[in-house]
């Protein structure tokens, strides 16, 4: 097998092959910059088109569109508190607060050398352990993702921080437009009134884009007369050599890394999942936790390594099972297929030049990051700040109406986009926190389906749960997370009164 | 489709009067997204298709997915029959979508010109099960009712009407789990989480060190796995699949027909198409006109039928 991917690598350097991963990483970077169009938009888009094209060109298009658009999330998430892809709210956190203070520059900076990082470990992982990681996710069926579903929901209620009751009832807000359209069994209608455009669920794009870009630029428009240009002088942009060695953030790399690569060969939770896990295990083992959320260089770090640890990952289930571990590998593989790229053990020995050269289109899309993000993020669109507030405004409000109609070209989710917004904008308000709605509609959806597949696999049992080594260390795992952080706090109070 | 009759259609086809067809772009409309199976069909017969149009016509693919298939289908059915928009045509989902829910097209809302894949079901096992022959696993599933699953991709579909078939061709009674597409399900049955399943022989293809097919749900055994016996064979007279092909809006007037048809047999006949075919893995059954027609009105007939007897929804 490694001689195969050295045998790979010739055809990876043919000029229209690496120019294509140049030219998708430039565009993933712009696609994940704009709120409203995502990854797994653009590939979408791109599929039909790469029927005529040689598959290296059409793959490296999509492995670099992948990796670029994962970092181009960031951008907007640490320049206006509006994350760019749905794996970048977790970089919302600390790079917001990190742009307020002046350090946006250094904040994309730790931005792209992590997302790099990420992905460039996830790469190696695709490519010299796919056949054994694959052997995992088989261990996870029905009652397992359900347990891993409720896991992550359980962790970004509680380990967030803030209200745990507000964190649920944004939770639950979440689950509920997951339940929305036809249910995943018998496929009767739920919550649609008769509409077909919603019969199929509400996209986590329409969802994501109402809720956390539109209360941002009411915010931009209540304020109009006043300028960020104090903010971008100094975004310190200084080269990217220079502020390397303040980046010592090797444990949380490590961590986030391995993080990322484990949630993304697991079928169904994605990046935004690992971006989550990773932020909060970062945290809780920092030495600072309490300066964590207003502007934490690290949080960042942790946000963006891990969810580019999850793309090639995401593609170990995909290329070997035809599971797609996100969304975005989903796509991916629909353009696998239009080359007759069957997912499955025989497409590594029948074409093993292409499947083990699109493997290294990705490691090269991931170093790649570096050298095209970091100049790309802060030479152009940091400046983006120095624009007037009205035309900022309404530039974003015209990316996020032409992202969400390029979905489906429909109309009607335009409107469904805009009633999300009225709801964050009351939210946000409110102060209910927002991530737990997108992590809500992500994983409600799974929990509900694996949880109704593995009863009916236990004929109606509930013990069938709890019938494994699997389950039963993600049930733990779950406990610790929801009665954790109460019980540091008693043991912790005990010791201030002894 | 040698009939006397169609020779004297084609003769009759005024070559001059006609002569304008294809005069703009002809769309064919996928009730998927790019890169499914079918849409992946669709893009190789529009390809060859525009050859066989002649003239610089040209054929683009058009996605509509939604709700299992049913929006791409209802923009055929309801589109002007003028030869400009054709679909493509997945059996029995289709029409099964006609029986569980309001749909707003049925089996006479069509032209049918050609079908091109037909991909049998399996009743399939992982390769570490117990069970080594068909015989053995409904033995099981008669032993204690509901106590083997069974892994299928959907309710309402062709792996849904292969197991209601089974169950009633041998009285043995499965757990059925529907999971979200054949993948899942696959996938599901390699990691020991349900008994069997049933999916199509192409599904099955490239795992041959993963899957055990117990059988083939066809009349006949497939070329591509001549060691497979058919359910026939086993005693159970059983025949379900996934069939693939290109219809046009009911209505169609019948020179465009002609035109159409003659162009989609040569697209057939081209070797070229059906290496492309083979290499994507898609066996080709084609059907067409009449032919294709009187087979969906039979899977009509079956959705009807399991519908009636056993809905399930």
């Amino acid at each position: 097998m490694y001689s195969d991917l050295l045998h790979a690598l010739p055809d990876v350097f043919a000029w229209t092959n690496f120019a294509a991963v140049v030219i998708g990483v430039i565009a993933g970077i712009v696609v994940g910059a704009m709120p409203g169009l995502s990854a797994t938009m653009a590939i979408s888009v791109l599929v039909p088109f790469t029927f005529g094209l040689e598959p290296l060109v059409a793959l490296g298009l999509m492995a670099g569109i992948y990796n670029g658009a994962m970092y181009g999330g960031a951008i907007p998430a640490v320049l206006l508190r509006i994350p760019g892809t749905p794996a970048a709210v977790a970089t919302t956190f600390d790079g917001y607060p990190m742009a307020q203070k002046g350090e946006g520059g250094f904040a994309l900076q730790v931005a792209v050398v992590s997302s790099s990082i990420g992905g460039i470990a996830s790469a190696f992982a695709l490519m010299l352990l796919a056949p054994p990681l694959s052997k995992v996710t088989l261990l996870f069926g029905p009652s397992e993702v359900f347990w891993v579903a409720v896991f992550g929901l359980a962790s970004i209620i509680f380990l967030l921080g803030g209200n745990p009751i507000k964190g649920l009832i944004s939770a639950c807000f979440g689950v509920f437009v997951s339940v929305i359209g036809s249910d995943p069994i018998y496929g009767n209608d739920r919550f649609t009134f008769g509409q077909l455009e919603m019969l199929d669920g509400i996209n986590i794009v329409i969802l994501l884009v109402g809720l956390y870009a539109l209360p941002p630029v009411i915010d931009l428009l209540e304020t109009p007369l006043k300028t960020d240009g104090v903010n971008s002088s100094k975004l310190g942009t200084e080269p990217i050599w220079k502020a390397l060695p303040r980046m010592k953030y090797w444990k949380t790399w490590l961590r986030g890394s391995l993080l990322g690569i484990w949630i993304g060969i697991l079928p169904g939770a994605g990046g935004s999942m690992a971006a989550f896990m990773s932020y909060n295990e970062a945290r809780r083992t920092s030495k600072n936790p309490e300066k964590w959320g207003e502007g934490e260089p690290e949080g960042v770090a942790a946000a963006e390594v891990a969810n580019n640890a999850d793309t090639a990952s995401a593609l170990i289930p995909a290329l070997t099972l035809g599971i797609p571990g996100t969304a975005v590998a989903a796509v991916m593989l629909g353009g696998l297929l239009v080359h007759g790229l069957q997912p499955g053990p025989m497409l590594f020995r029948d074409n093993p030049d292409i499947v083990f050269g699109f493997m290294w289109q990705f490691l090269f899309g991931a170093i790649l990051l570096v050298l095209l993000g970091g100049s790309l993020a802060t030479n152009s669109f940091a400046r983006l700040l120095n624009l007037p507030r009205p035309l900022l405004g309404s530039v974003i409000i015209v990316l996020m109406l032409i992202g969400v109609y390029s979905i489906h070209g429909r109309m009607f989710d335009v409107y469904l986009m805009l009633g999300f917004g009225a709801i964050g904008w009351v939210m946000d308000r409110l102060k209910f926190p927002l991530p737990p709605v997108v992590l809500g509609l992500i994983l409600g959806g799974f929990a509900e389906e694996n949880l109704r597949l593995a009863l009916r696999i236990g004929r109606g049992d509930p013990m069938v749960l709890f019938q494994n080594t699997t389950s039963l260390i993600l049930v733990a795992l779950t406990v610790a997370v929801v009665v954790g952080p109460t019980l540091k706090k008693r043991f912790i109070d005990s010791r201030k009164k002894a | 489709m040698k009939t006397p009759l169609t020779a004297l259609a084609l003769a009759l086809t005024a070559t001059a009067a006609f002569a304008e067809y294809p005069d703009k772009p002809v769309e064919v409309v996928v009730g998927y997204s790019a890169g499914g199976g079918t849409d992946v069909m669709a893009r190789t017969v529009a390809q060859f298709l525009e050859q066989e149009l002649g003239d610089g016509a040209s054929v683009v693919v058009k996605n509509m997915p939604g709700a299992g298939g049913q929006i791409g289908f209802t923009e055929v059915s309801e589109a002007a029959p003028d030869g400009y928009t054709l679909g493509t045509f997945n059996l029995p989902a289709a029409l099964a979508l006609t029986k569980d829910r309001a749909a707003d097209y049925d089996l006479d809302s069509f032209t049918y010109l050609a079908n091109f894949v037909e991909d049998p079901n399996t009743i399939t096992v992982a390769a570490t099960s117990k069970f080594e022959t068909l015989g053995e696993l409904l033995d099981a599933a008669k032993a204690d009712p509901g106590a083997i699953t069974l892994g299928l991709s959907s309710l309402g579909g062709n792996d849904h009407f292969a197991a209601n078939m089974m169950q009633e061709a041998s009285g043995a009674e499965f757990t059925l789990v529907p999971f979200k597409g054949a993948s899942n399900a696959r996938t599901a049955i390699m990691g020991g989480h349900v008994a069997a399943g049933t999916m199509t022989l192409g599904q099955t293809s490239n795992f041959p060190d993963d899957l055990r097919v117990l059988a083939v749900l066809a009349d006949e055994r497939s070329a591509f796995r001549p060691d497979v016996p058919t359910a026939k064979e086993l005693g159970y007279d059983v025949q379900m699949s996934s069939l693939r092909g290109i219809v046009a809006p009911a209505g169609l007037d019948e020179a465009t027909t002609e035109q159409l048809l003659r162009a989609l047999s040569a697209v057939n006949e081209n070797p070229d198409f059906q290496a492309m075919m083979a290499e994507q893995g898609n066996p080709i059954a084609f059907m067409a006109g009449d032919d294709f027609a009187e087979t969906a009105a039979k899977q009509d007939g079956i959705a009807a039928q399991i519908w009636a007897e056993t809905p399930w929804k």
